[in-house]
């Protein structure tokens, strides 16, 4: 990476338009259980049993619940499924100039609140079936997928990743990472991480504020609005996740596999790097299983989305600071897409096109992403 | 021009003990482990803290197996006793990460006198 304008043609990046590519690595879609029953194997015709005589499956099947509704203000947002068709997708990376969407799901990022394994695995076995019927097979190959895979049953999550891996479109393997007990790190995910290393795949962790009635990092209760509940959630699910995946040495078990940390912003990743080397300088002990500074294995091996930025405009110069913190090799854009705290791709750009030289932005933009998925 | 400066005798400094020694201004320590003799600055390049004060320890390490905790007992390690970084005395190095180094001296024993060259 590099500082400053100075760049092979002298000059720094103006516009959107001047970029050979933008990938958005966040681009949800809203999937509906009607949508998934279809596709619900016989395999699982018991869970299906269950599914479709379930009056209210968002709350009786998933646990997806608010702290307060979450979209009353918006027109984007909510869980109104009116992004589940590939045409809806494809207009949405449209009207932001993005060439590239790596689709992640949306009412599916509750997976880890289904209460029964069987019908959890079921789910995530439906949705990425319909995912590929649906949505790639009709994408005109702009949109890329990550696989579901649920945390209950990593050995069936690894099943469903040697399914699927070798279809068209596949480029990762999504893992909804907040509501998931123990955190990413223990070795129990481990067959998870070992099909996604077997078929190169990058293991995406994405957050959710809806999953926290269920357990750490925030039960719930006392987080009296929305904004209390997901103001913390998304960031402290991830610091948890990627604490737990550092420091039980999932990148040293794994060292061929990449992993993507979503919708959290960058803003915390120098904090938590910070954090981890001290930890790391001073508690020799306990701390055998790393054979490198924490923040080696994050350059070497973590990645992550940018949205949401939060409110950089009073001094738009310190967000590009943060990613020079962070990283810029690793930081790639994100939209988030349909949600309404979504980023448009000049958010990002504008606060970092004078900062970066014009490689630097470009690879934030899309091109770390279409090199970490093999676009 | 190094010069030798006496800072015990071999008597004096038995095997897992040191010295702290004030060296033109600096303060030196010199361990003797096994038998052989080192010679570190007693300074923390972490928060500047006395580093020769703490405590000599070894090495937790993973088995081969991936999951099991060993300890090795060559306790030639020094532990600050601010931050608890950890020393290579041997080599000045920290036992973590290479870039963080402590300066290391020469030492020579004559006699049954221990001097450090500096
Ligand atoms: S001063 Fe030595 S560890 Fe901090």
């Amino acid at each position: 990476m590099g500082q400053s304008s100075e760049t092979a043609d002298g000059s720094p990046l103006r516009q959107l338009d001047e970029l050979d590519v933008i990938v958005d690595t966040d681009a949800h879609i809203r999937e509906t259980v009607e949508d998934l029953i279809p596709y619900i194997d016989d395999r699982y015709e018991g869970a299906k049993w269950i599914v479709e005589r379930t009056e209210h499956p968002e709350r009786d099947i998933y646990s997806l619940t608010h702290s307060l509704p979450p979209s009353l203000h918006a027109e984007r947002g909510g869980w109104s499924a009116d992004t589940n068709t590939v045409d809806k997708k494809l207009q949405e990376l449209d009207e932001f100039n993005i060439d590239y969407g790596i689709v992640d799901p949306g009412l599916n990022l509750v997976l880890p609140t289904v209460n029964n394994e069987r019908i959890a695995v079921a789910m995530m076995n439906a949705y990425n079936s319909w995912l590929l019927d649906n949505f790639l097979d009709e994408g005109n190959h702009r949109l890329k997928a990550n696989l579901l895979v649920s945390h209950h049953k990593p050995d069936k999550s690894a099943e469903e990743i040697d399914r699927l891996a070798n279809e068209k479109d596949v480029v990762g393997v999504a893992l909804p990472s907040t509501g998931v007990i123990p955190p990413v790190g223990h070795e129990r995910y481990d067959p998870i991480y070992q099909a996604a290393s077997d078929h190169d795949l990058p293991v995406f962790f994405h957050g959710a504020s809806t999953n926290t009635s269920h357990v750490f990092p925030l039960q719930r209760m006392y987080n009296q609005t929305y904004t209390e509940d997901h103001v913390i959630i998304h960031p402290f699910s991830q610091m948890w996740n990627l604490s737990s995946l550092i420091f039980q040495g999932a990148p040293e078990r794994f060292p061929d596999l990449d992993f993507v940390f979503q919708e959290s912003g960058v803003g915390w990743i120098p904090y938590l790097m910070w954090r981890m080397d001290d930890h790391y300088l001073e508690m020799n002990y306990e701390l055998p299983l790393l054979q490198q500074m924490p923040s080696d294995y994050i350059h070497d091996q973590i990645y992550f989305t940018t949205q949401p930025l939060g409110h950089t405009e009073d001094n738009p110069k310190h967000l590009a600071m943060a990613i020079e913190m962070a990283g810029p090799d690793n930081i790639m854009y994100s939209s988030d897409l349909p949600h309404s705290d979504f980023d448009p791709p000049s958010e990002l750009f504008n606060r970092i096109r004078s900062h970066f030289d014009r490689e630097t932005v470009e690879n934030i933009m899309g091109k770390t992403a279409m090199d970490l998925v093999d676009l | 021009m190094p010069s030798k400066h006496k800072v015990a005798t071999t008597e004096e400094l038995s095997d897992g003990s040191r010295v702290i020694a004030e060296i033109e201004g600096q303060e030196i320590a010199v361990f003797q482990i096994d038998g052989d003799y080192h010679a570190i600055s007693n300074y923390c390049v972490h928060q500047a803290g006395p580093l020769c004060e703490g405590k000599l320890t070894g090495d937790m390490y993973i088995d081969d197996n991936g999951w099991d905790w060993n300890y090795d007992d060559d306790e030639k390690h020094i532990t600050c006793p601010w931050h608890g970084w950890l020393f290579d005395v041997t080599n000045g190095e920290n036992i973590h990460n290479s870039k963080y180094r402590v300066p290391t001296y020469g030492v020579e024993v004559e006699d049954g006198d221990i001097f450090v060259i500096r």
